[in-house]
């Protein structure tokens, strides 16, 4: 323990460097790892209390601060707008701990942090793609006990899920998961897609960069690595749907290939939800 | 950085902590210092050092005062400062038999072994508002200064005899009297730690215990009553054993000797509820117990706490009320979720609002119901 206390009085000398101490970091680390090497596996951590609330962000802020070095760019969205209240709140605790510098373009940064979005693009092998979690579990709409759950994942059992899947087809015509749509990764495990809207979900799918799952409420980190399999969850004859509205265009920059949010009105107006992008297509520098 | 205050985020963001520090800081009162709140806040403090798993009054009283008076997110502020201290020491394993009560019940018994020591309670007052004027109450501290009636002993000093200090356990009583199931386990395992791992069912009865001790006080009371009255599951009612407030000694080992030192008392609450085991298959003529321990002084939630103890084990996996404590108890857990309904959500939103027209779509081409 003398030994540990040196390193302790050693580590006060320097500034702390992204909340977290040394010993929290490193146990983290470890269970990305080990996420990373089980892809879809949802790999139970020590999850701290961090300064933001449980269930704004704490899983995706602790692995950030985990993997980010004091080389690294980081850009912060909520709902893909880097301007959202909590997107300004999350980046302001990383930069002003860690001192790294921040954009708002995907391609000029090295770790994206996100809720609810993918960036529509310039993500590549060069970046860690850290996704907010809410609820990690993808079976819970279909099993509440969790000792039960964890012998379905253990046994690649998905057959209620499926079986849900198909009576939700049958009675409504159309498979109606909206958001965080499950997803079989490197055939084996089930996740939970946070909830990312279906049109993000391709994007999973043999991707460059990695993605990091981080559920700091429910203690669970999981990863899809780059270049894995993502399958979204349905029937040979029932095509994956991502969502679509006829004729909705960005009033903005006027695209219609990228991911809408509605403006209600009167006349209802349709605007980019990667307000990053939006900017860049309207300024032509896509 | 420009950019970010062209678009007005962090402007708003700042504007609103501005305005809860200004209102905070220069309230239109006296300034109110920590030890104020340590001496006059007393169970509020020991609420959030139990909740927090911090024993520290005049941090807990600090983050009373910048929560203004929210426990729950007095606690996270605790619970969030701890996470930037490494963890450099562990303490020696303390005998619980060496509490020093400063009070203590048995319900159980009349004349229990050892006193029936009320101590400081208002369990026996009349719930009646002081309305009496400001003058007079602060009249009546002096007075009471004056006969030196508000000085607790110091626990370094104690007094009285040993039987009295640290009375025998009834539960040692009901063992001479074979009335109770031995559960008492003979191999020594390591506790579960929550704050490293997280608890999940089937856990240890430690992880329990601890997730438990360290639960959100209300979550805790609720969690035992809706097993009393709910929709759901079924508590037996247990007799309370003991109920103990009092203080431990805390030991840890020196770094350079190697020897155990003691480097102070924490209070804690500590109960032990006799189940009476009423199951087909169980003991019928013997007695079960439940423990529950936790920081400060926090009868509600030690109480809770035992009687879910002794309720899990009997439950034995049947139903889902392990599940409901580990999950479920934590006041930063549920009130985060919760409160983070406030964030945008109109991304999952228009997700949704698509799949309501998709099943419309489905309907007019015809495609079931």
């Amino acid at each position: 323990m003398t030994s540990l206390l040196n390193d302790l009085i050693d580590n006060n000398e320097s500034e702390q460097f992204g909340i977290l101490d040394e010993y929290s970091k490193r146990e983290i680390r470890r269970a990305v790892l080990t996420a990373v090497a089980v892809p879809g596996y949802q790999v139970p951590f020590g999850s701290r209390e961090m300064p933001v609330a449980r269930g704004w962000g704490s899983g995706g802020l602790q692995i950030t601060l985990a993997v980010i070095g004091h080389n690294d760019v980081i850009k912060v969205i909520d709902q893909g707008d880097d301007q959202g209240v909590n997107a300004v709140n999350l980046r302001r605790l990383i930069v002003q701990s860690t001192k790294v510098s921040e954009t708002t373009t995907a391609a000029k940064s090295s770790i994206v942090q996100s809720r609810h979005r993918i960036p529509e693009d310039g993500l590549d092998q060069r970046h860690i793609l850290v996704l907010q979690v809410p609820v990690p579990e993808p079976l819970r709409g279909v099993e509440r006990d969790m000792r039960e759950l964890a012998r379905m994942h253990a046994e690649a059992d998905y057959s209620k899920m499926w079986v849900s899947l198909y009576e939700d087809k049958v009675r409504n015509g159309v498979i109606t998961q909206t958001t965080g749509y499950p997803c079989l990764v490197n055939d084996r495990y089930v996740i939970a897609t946070t909830p990312i809207p279906r049109w993000d979900i391709p994007k999973l799918d043999h991707s460059p960069f990695l993605t990091l799952f981080g559920a700091g409420r429910e203690k669970r980190i999981y990863a899809v690595p780059p270049f894995t399999k993502v399958e979204p969850l349905t029937f040979e004859d029932v095509p994956f749907e991502v969502e679509k509205t006829e004729g909705a265009t960005c009033s903005q920059c006027g695209s219609n290939s990228s991911f809408l949010v509605e403006i209600p009105g009167a006349q209802s107006r349709w605007v980019c939800s990667d307000t990053d992008w939006c900017e860049r297509n309207l300024e032509g520098n896509l | 950085m420009g950019y970010a205050a062209a678009r007005g985020g962090l402007d708003a963001i700042e504007a609103a902590e501005n305005l809860v520090r200004r209102k905070r800081l220069n309230a239109d009162c006296d300034w109110v210092t920590p030890d104020q709140i340590v001496g006059r806040f007393r169970l509020a403090v020991d609420r959030v050092m139990g909740e927090a798993g911090l024993w520290e009054e005049e941090l807990a009283a600090i983050a009373i005062r910048q929560a203004e008076g929210d426990l729950i997110e007095a606690v996270h502020l605790l619970r969030s400062y701890r996470s930037t201290l490494p963890r450099f020491a562990y303490s020696e394993v303390t005998d619980a038999d060496e509490l020093r009560v400063i009070r203590r019940i048995v319900p159980a018994f009349r004349n229990p072994p050892g006193p029936q020591l009320l101590g400081r309670t208002s369990d026996y007052t009349g719930r009646l508002l002081e309305l009496s004027s400001e003058v007079a109450g602060q009249e009546e501290a002096q007075l009471l200064a004056s006969l030196a009636l508000t000085q607790e002993q110091h626990p370094s000093q104690p007094s009285g005899d040993q039987q009295q200090q640290q009375p025998r356990r009834l539960l040692e009583t009901l063992r001479e009297m074979d009335l109770m199931v031995d559960r008492r386990r003979l191999d020594d395992p390591e506790p579960f730690d929550i704050t490293r791992t997280p608890a999940r069912p089937p856990a240890s009865r430690s992880a329990r215990l601890s997730s438990m001790s360290r639960a959100e006080t209300g979550a805790l009371v609720n969690q035992w009553y809706r097993n009393i009255l709910g929709p759901d599951g079924y508590l037996h009612e247990v007799t309370l054993g003991e109920v103990r407030h009092g203080y431990l000694p805390l030991r840890i080992v020196h770094p350079i000797t190697g020897n155990p030192v003691a480097i102070g008392n924490i209070r804690v609450t500590e109960v032990e509820a006799i189940e009476d085991l009423n199951g087909i298959e169980e003991e019928r003529d013997r007695f079960d117990v439940g423990y529950g321990i936790c920081l400060g002084h926090n009868e509600k939630k030690a109480i809770a706490m035992a009687n879910l103890d002794i309720a899990c084990h009997r439950d034995n996996g049947r139903s889902q009320i392990e599940q409901s404590l580990l999950l479920t108890t934590d006041g930063l857990d549920s009130s985060g979720f919760l409160e983070h309904l406030k964030l945008p959500h109109y991304v999952t939103f228009r997700s949704m609002m698509e799949r309501k027209n998709a099943v419309r779509q489905a309907r007019k081409n015809g495609q079931p119901k």
